[in-house]
């Protein structure tokens, strides 16, 4: 009995392959590490436009990624735009657009009321914290002294908690005007994510997410993106910033701070404490693909540090759609497709498949797989 | 001191005073057209025209093209119904009517830009509504919705304010109401609605809010009324948030296009008055 | 004064004295076409404050009058796995909606543009006008309209990279000195952001539809008034007061009024220059935000809230400034009736 079951199933699959999979022709889409793809792939018989809204943080490698894509693979085209996280998922909801970008995760309650949508991720980024002090050019900080900072507990650069960390360096006795970003924002939900895994108040004050009610701080600003970020940073300040404006900040003079770790260890973003991070996180990878990547164990793990997600709704209307989208998700991941160096540094993020595990990315794979028309 | 030089004096501080609001006005228009065509200077080249914003391309053709297709919508929608509501409340309404319909038509002025635009997705885009999803269409009603009041009152001031004895002539003739409108009234008025017309279609122009959630985006040209659409706006909007030197460039450049766009306009709308101010000027009133 | 005590009826009414039972059919048809038309704006309007009431009910009865008190804003933990439940309705835990800060933002900025932006309008365009020569005066009054279609978030980006900067350096420390006598202007001037930044930018924004209305009317008024009041001795400045003014001053009002409801409604520009810090601010140079602003730059969080009351709240807030919009719109027009006495001069009606 148990093997007719096994065979139904078997069949049943089979069927359901060839039902969605229909008329196309499975592509080499062979990864570097030797997991085969299990994903149906392939250019689709009639044009498909890939509308993608949401992240701003994420647009930019996606514009990259427009005309290599349509040099592949001749129906697919992709057409991304902004609008912010949310609206991202809003839309990949909605049916508005095919996809959604966003730097955070989908909630429990996003997972419950829409339990087609998955949200798959296809780069890693990460978020420094930068500070304007002429003469210093680096600064150890942890979480608990970042969210003092931002609760206004400590309002002086030399104040004494700072001066722990940094012995040997002079610190100056200028107040410290902390940045936050307008709005929601993916940047936001990292940062606090950070401050609420290090310091209890902060974790039981304002919590997490892509919008908090930021404590009152006299004399905090505030800018509508990275770029803005920078521009704002005058004397004094410390924002956090994405990866993707590292360089304008380099370029402005700000200074990078170094941040401790899980392990004690005190690091900045480079592809090696990123994907440390990743590699040490995604072992606990939850079957629905949201995890956290914020302060992880492992000594050279940098703690800020997040998987860019696409939403995607599991059951498409037309079995083109589906197919166009498994392949442009296989290929993004694919370090000869989309998840080239040249790509991946106009955000400066880092390759899935040169930080994740194999049993992860299988598991990535599988949920691609799982996207039928 | 003497009447003629205590009158000198306050008529001199008051003509300083109106130079100097004068100087508040224009600086800073003079300055952030500057602004704009400093930072937009690095990508001022043909491909702006001929290329689309697709991928890593520094073009703005479609946000162009999708642009001048929401002013002619707006033109075409909002234009229309404004200027008969404001023949409307200026030649045929009842006093209580007009008082009633003028009041409202300010207080739409006052919704935000987002509520608008929210609200257009709501009752437009969302399959709840209409669910014409993001599309040029959508993102003219919206548009439309937030400018009309303005070409109302504009029309309305236009047309009551011209003269009265034009109007006691025409009485004087037995013209019909609708011929006098169109004979009597309308010249003096023209120019006043085109201007009307150009202020509102400038300020349709500068919006981004009402479109962001109606009009989506697109990186082809304008395909469709129920397709989405790129404008210009949109692209500085957006851009201006992005990492990179070309991308902060494009988002100026949109802009510059889109004062570009705005001048044109300004310079069209002349050219309709200046044909009813002849006409005005022969009727030597 | 030289003005017609017309009584009742003026040039805008003389129509009425064309009986009714002269109208052609295509009168008629005219009248009937451009009679829809006139409801739109009505039409539109109430479809707006349904669907708006519509969805902000729920945060209605959730917060009740806390709403219009409390000085805290926030959409809760959205990524927790309980909802917390208030007078019946659902939200996230630790969600509170209180927006008195926005409430002052926006009247506060509002107020100062407008009080700002009138008598510019008006000064400059009569200068433009009386003043400066035809061929000239055409040229810069491209300007106005020039103004009106800047891309309003390339004012906000000039206002914070440009205008809010200069303001800091060269207006704001003068202007903190009378900080004794009125603690408004009281320092520390910040960087250029701000509640005074914003507030001038705002009036840089409006000034264009207050002055290209004015140039109409201000055109419109007669040239045998202006030419009797020269003829008499009168200066130019004796005339402007003494036939211009009085002719056109129930049209400022009016175009003050769709100035304001631009101010009121302003977003984008004022979201990027005015620091979007949920507070209310101690001076004129502190961070704060509008509920205009603060609806854009939450919207997209408010989505991420699968209970919706962080979209139910933010569609409370668009219809307080409904409210806030009829009131004031409301209490301009007894204005308007007051300034012109019952009285309307020739030629004129609005």
């Amino acid at each position: 009995m148990r093997t007719g079951l096994m065979g139904g199933i078997a069949v049943f699959g089979a069927l359901a392959v060839v039902a969605c999979g229909g008329s196309s022709t499975p592509a080499a889409t062979s990864s570097s590490s030797g997991t085969p793809a299990p994903a149906a792939t392939g250019n689709p018989t009639t044009a498909v436009s890939l509308t993608e809204s949401g992240s701003t943080l994420l647009l930019p490698f996606l514009q990259e990624l427009v005309t290599p894509l349509t040099t592949q693979y001749s129906n697919i085209t992709l057409a991304p735009s902004g609008g912010g996280s949310g609206k991202g998922i809003t839309d990949a909801i909605a049916g508005n657009s095919l996809m959604g970008g966003t730097d955070a995760y989908m909630s429990p309650a996003q997972f419950t009321a829409n339990q087609t949508l998955a949200n798959i991720p296809i780069a890693v980024s990460a978020q420094g914290v930068w500070f304007n002090l002429p003469g210093i050019t680096s600064l150890k900080l942890d979480g608990d002294v970042l969210a003092k900072i931002y609760s206004g507990t400590i309002t002086k650069w030399n104040d004494p908690a700072i001066a722990a960390l940094n012995s040997g360096v002079t610190l100056p006795a200028t107040t410290i005007i902390p940045l936050v970003r307008q709005g929601s924002a993916g940047d936001t939900f990292l940062f606090t994510s950070f401050l609420s895994a290090t310091s209890s108040t902060w974790s039981n004050g304002p919590g997490f997410g892509t919008t908090v009610s930021w404590p009152k701080v006299s004399g905090e600003g505030s800018a509508s993106s990275n770029p803005g970020m920078v521009a704002a940073c005058k004397t004094g300040c410390i924002a956090y910033i994405g990866v993707s404006a590292s360089a304008a900040a380099q370029t402005a003079g700000l200074g990078e701070a170094m941040l401790e770790n899980k392990s004690g260890a005190f690091l900045t973003p480079t592809p090696t404490t990123v994907a440390a991070a990743v590699t040490a996180g995604a072992a606990s990878i939850p079957s629905n693909l949201a995890l956290s990547l914020i302060y992880q164990d492992g000594a050279q793990s940098y703690p800020i540090v997040n998987f860019e997600y696409l939403v995607v709704n599991t059951t498409q209307s037309s079995t083109d759609d589906a197919l166009a989208i498994r392949t442009f998700l296989e290929w993004t991941i694919d370090p000869n497709g989309g998840s080239q160096s040249t790509y991946l540094a106009k955000d400066n993020f880092v390759g899935l498949q040169a930080s994740v595990p194999a049993s992860v990315l299988s598991a990535i794979q599988a949920k691609i797989a799982s996207i039928t028309g | 001191m003497s009447r003629p030089r205590q009158s000198h004096i306050r008529a001199g501080i008051f003509w300083t005073l109106c130079g100097i609001a004068l100087v508040l006005i224009i600086a800073p228009a003079l300055d952030i057209i500057v602004s704009i065509l400093a930072h937009a200077l690095p990508v001022l080249k043909p491909s702006l025209i001929t290329e689309t914003t697709s991928g890593t391309q520094l073009g703005l053709q479609n946000a162009i093209l999708g642009t001048l297709a929401l002013s002619l919508g707006v033109l075409v929608v909002a234009g229309s119904i404004g200027v008969l509501a404001g023949l409307y409340l200026s030649e045929f309404a009842p006093r209580r009517v007009a008082s009633v319909a003028r009041f409202f038509s300010e207080v739409l002025a006052g919704v935000p830009s987002i509520v608008v635009g929210y609200v257009g997705y709501l009752v437009l885009v969302n399959k709840g509504g209409l669910g014409l999803h993001y599309s040029l269409l959508a993102g003219v009603i919206a548009l439309s919705a937030l400018i009309l009041p303005y070409i109302v009152k504009t029309t309305e001031l236009a047309f009551s304010s011209v003269p009265r004895a034009l109007r006691e002539g025409a009485i004087a003739l037995g013209m019909s109401r609708g011929k006098t409108i169109r004979k009597v009234l309308l010249p003096p008025a023209l120019p006043g609605i085109v201007s009307g017309l150009v202020l509102a279609l400038a300020i349709s122009t500068g919006e981004t809010a009402p479109l962001l959630f109606t009009a989506g985006f697109s990186d082809k040209n304008p395909s469709g009324l129920l397709q989405p659409v790129g404008y210009l706006t949109n692209v500085t909007y957006t851009d201006i948030q992005l990492p990179g030197a070309s991308t902060q460039a494009v988002a100026y450049a949109a802009a510059g296009v889109t004062v570009l766009l705005v001048l044109l306009l300004i310079f069209l709308g002349r050219r309709v008055t200046m044909s009813s101010r002849r006409m005005i000027a022969r009727m030597d009133v | 004064m030289i003005s017609a005590r017309a009584g009742k009826v003026d040039a805008g009414r003389a129509r009425h004295r064309l009986s009714s039972s002269e109208l052609t059919f295509g009168d008629r048809v005219l009248r009937a076409i451009s009679g829809v038309a006139s409801v739109v704006p009505t039409a539109i309007l109430v479809v707006i404050a349904v669907v708006m009431f519509i969805t902000a009910l729920p945060s209605i009865i959730f917060s009740g009058l806390s709403f219009f008190t409390g000085s805290v804003f926030s959409f809760g933990n959205l990524y927790a796995t309980t909802t917390v439940t208030h007078n019946g309705v659902a939200a996230p835990p630790h969600a509170v909606y209180g927006v008195l800060p926005l409430i002052v933002g926006t009247l506060s900025t509002s107020i100062i543009a407008l009080v700002l932006a009138v008598p510019i309008s008006v000064g400059g365009v009569l200068m433009l006008s009386e003043i400066i020569p035809r061929k000239i005066s055409d040229s810069l009054g491209v300007f106005l309209e020039l103004l009106a279609g800047i891309p309003s978030v390339v004012f906000g980006l000039w206002g914070v990279a440009v205008f809010g900067p200069f303001l800091a350096a060269h207006i704001f420390p003068p202007l903190s000195a009378l900080g004794h006598v009125i603690p408004f202007f009281k320092g520390p001037v910040g960087q250029g952001q701000g509640l005074l930044t914003a507030s001038l930018v705002l009036a840089v924004m409006i000034i264009p539809i207050v002055a290209s209305t004015t140039r109409e009317l201000v055109r419109r008024v007669p040239i045998l008034a202006k030419e009797g009041a020269l003829a008499l001795g009168m200066t130019r400045y004796e005339t402007v007061r003494v036939v211009t003014i009085p002719y056109i001053r129930t049209g400022i009002v009016a175009a003050s009024l769709l100035g304001w409801a631009r101010a009121l409604g302003e977003t984008i520009a004022v979201l990027l220059i005015i620091g979007d810090i949920y507070s209310v601010p101690s001076n004129a140079y502190g961070n704060t935000s509008t509920i205009a602003a603060w609806i854009a730059s939450t919207l997209d969080g408010a989505f991420g809230d699968t209970t919706g009351a962080g979209i139910h709240a933010l569609a409370e807030l668009g219809l307080l400034l409904l409210a806030i919009s009829l009131l004031t719109n409301f209490a301009g027009r007894l204005v308007v009736r007051k300034v012109s006495g019952g009285v309307l001069p020739v030629g004129r009606g609005v």
